[in-house]
C-alpha cells in the first residue's frame, strides 16, 4: 500500500515539475525517479531560480514545507527523494 | 587520536547548529531553533558603505552573537581563543582534541572540500566542529553535511587563518560550563524581547524594520549602482542567496524564527506564542515570494523601473508587516 502511495507520489510530482518548468515535450515516464535534478549537468538543465521555483509549487500542491535550504539539497536530490519525503511528512 | 564520540546532526545554520550540537554534547538538550530564539538571532540590517562594492543586507544578528548570547542568558561559559600565529592555533586544537573536547572553530567555508564544489563560496565566517584526527585528516562534524567528514589537516589550517573581512584567526571554542539547572521560560522571554526590541526600538535608519523600510527604498536605484546590467542581474540574484541559500534555514532565518516560538510556546503553555509562530511562518513564506521574484527576474534580466518598484513594493509590504508582528511580540514579553 504504501508502494503504491509513493509511486503515485512520484508521478504527481513528475507533473508538477512539468507544469512549472513548462517543459511540454516531456512526459513523466521519461523522467528517472533517481537522476540528479540540481547537480550541475544534471538532465534538466535546472538553476536555483528553479529550485525556488519547484520548492513553492511542491509546498502548495502537496501542503508540506521544505524551509530549510540543507534539507531542500537532500529532498530536492532526486524525483525518489522528494517523494519520500512527501510520503514521510504526510505520515507525521 | 581517536575520533570523540560525537553526536552529528545537520543543521539549518552553522552558528546555532555547532553551538547546539555542542552543548547537546555537554548534556544539555537544546534543539537548534531554541539556540537562535533564545539568542535573538533574528535581525534585518541594510548597509552602504565605500568599504563594500555595492549594498548588502543582513536577515540575522552578528555572527558570534548567537554564542555570546546564550553564553548570558543559558548561563553557559564557553573557552574562546583566538590567534596571532597559525601553529599557536594548531598546537591549541590538537591539545583540546587529545584531552578528548569536541572544538568549534570558524573558517573559510570555500575549502570545506567535503561539500559539493557550486556550494562553496568565501565566506569567512563558517562554524563547525572538530572532532578528532587521524595521521592526516581532521574529523569533523559539519551542520551543513550529511555526515561527519574528513578534512586535510593543511586544508583546514588554510580555511582557520585566510586573512580578509572577518579573518577568523584561527578562532575556536567550545562550552567547558554548562549549569545544571536552566530558568529557560526566564532566557525565551530575554530572547524574545531583545530580538523583538532591535526590530521595532533601535533609533538606527537601517536596522530592523526601518532596514527593511531603507532597502524597499533603496532597490530602485541600484541600476545607478551597478556597473551593466549583468551586474545588476548579478546583484538583484544575491537577493535570492542572502535570504535562502546562505545557511538561513529558508526565507531569512524567518521560518527559523517561526519554530523557535512553536518550541515557546509548547514550553510556556501559551496560545498567543502559538499564533505568533503561525504569523511568523506566514511572514516567511512572504520573503520566500520576495526572494523568487528576485531571482525570477534578475535571472531574465527584466530589471526595468517597473519590476523594481514592483520588488519595491513587496519590501515594502514585509516592513508594515514585520512592524506590526514585532510590536505585538513585544508588547506581549514586555
Amino acid at each position: 500500500m504504501a508502494e503504491t502511495d509513493l509511486q503515485k507520489i512520484k508521478l504527481e510530482v513528475k507533473e508538477v515539475i512539468i507544469k512549472t518548468l513548462n517543459i511540454k515535450k516531456l512526459k513523466p515516464a521519461e523522467i528517472d525517479d533517481s537522476a540528479p535534478l540540481f547537480a550541475p549537468g544534471n538532465a534538466f538543465g535546472l538553476d536555483s531560480v528553479d529550485a525556488i521555483d519547484i520548492i513553492m509549487r511542491i509546498q502548495s500542491h502537496f501542503n508540506v514545507r521544505i524551509g530549510d535550504q540543507n534539507l531542500a539539497r537532500d529532498v530536492l536530490e532526486s524525483i525518489d527523494t522528494l517523494a519520500e519525503f512527501i510520503q514521510k511528512e504526510r505520515n507525521n | 587520536m581517536k575520533e570523540i564520540e560525537f553526536k552529528h546532526k545537520m543543521a539549518a545554520h552553522c552558528e546555532s547548529g555547532t553551538v547546539t550540537a555542542l552543548l547537546n554534547h555537554g548534556g544539555l538538550e537544546i534543539t537548534e531553533p531554541m539556540v537562535f530564539g533564545i539568542a535573538s538571532g533574528i535581525f534585518f540590517g541594510y548597509f552602504e558603505s565605500s568599504n563594500f562594492p555595492f549594498p548588502m543586507f543582513i536577515v540575522r544578528n552578528k555572527p558570534g552573537s548567537i554564542r555570546k548570547n546564550i553564553a548570558k542568558r543559558l548561563g553557559v561559559k564557553f573557552y574562546t581563543e583566538n590567534f596571532k600565529k597559525s601553529q599557536q592555533g594548531i598546537d591549541k586544537l590538537d591539545s583540546l582534541l587529545a584531552e578528548g573536547h569536541p572544538v568549534a572553530t570558524q573558517v573559510d567555508f570555500y575549502y570545506m572540500e567535503y561539500l559539493p564544489k557550486y556550494i562553496r563560496t568565501h565566506v569567512n565566517v563558517h562554524f563547525l566542529s572538530i572532532i578528532g584526527k587521524n595521521e592526516k585528516n581532521y574529523l569533523v562534524s559539519d551542520s551543513y553535511h550529511r555526515e561527519k567528514a574528513e578534512l586535510g589537516a593543511e586544508v583546514l589550517n588554510k580555511a582557520r587563518f585566510v586573512g580578509g573581512y572577518m579573518a577568523p584567526k584561527g578562532f575556536l571554542f567550545y562550552p567547558d560550563y554548562i549549569p545544571e539547572n536552566i530558568d529557560f521560560n526566564k532566557a525565551i522571554i530575554k530572547g524574545i524581547k531583545k530580538a523583538a526590541h532591535d526590530m521595532i526600538k533601535l533609533p538606527v535608519p537601517f536596522v530592523g524594520v526601518k532596514g527593511i523600510r531603507k532597502f524597499a527604498r533603496k532597490v530602485t536605484g541600484w541600476p545607478d549602482l551597478a556597473r551593466d546590467i549583468d551586474h545588476l542581474s548579478h546583484e538583484i540574484m544575491k537577493i535570492n542567496i542572502f535570504l535562502e541559500d546562505q545557511g538561513t534555514g529558508g526565507a531569512g532565518f524567518r521560518f527559523l524564527y517561526a519554530t523557535f516560538l512553536q518550541q515557546a510556546a509548547q514550553r510556556l503553555n501559551d496560545g498567543q506564542l502559538e499564533g505568533m509562530s503561525k504569523r511568523m511562518m506566514a511572514i516567511g513564506d512572504d520573503w520566500r515570494n520576495i526572494s523568487y521574484f528576485a531571482a525570477k527576474i534578475g535571472k531574465n534580466r527584466d530589471l526595468g523601473k517597473e519590476r523594481l518598484n514592483e520588488l519595491s513594493q513587496m519590501i515594502n509590504v514585509m516592513a508594515d508587516k514585520e512592524q506590526a508582528f514585532f510590536s505585538e511580540l513585544y508588547k506581549m514579553v514586555k
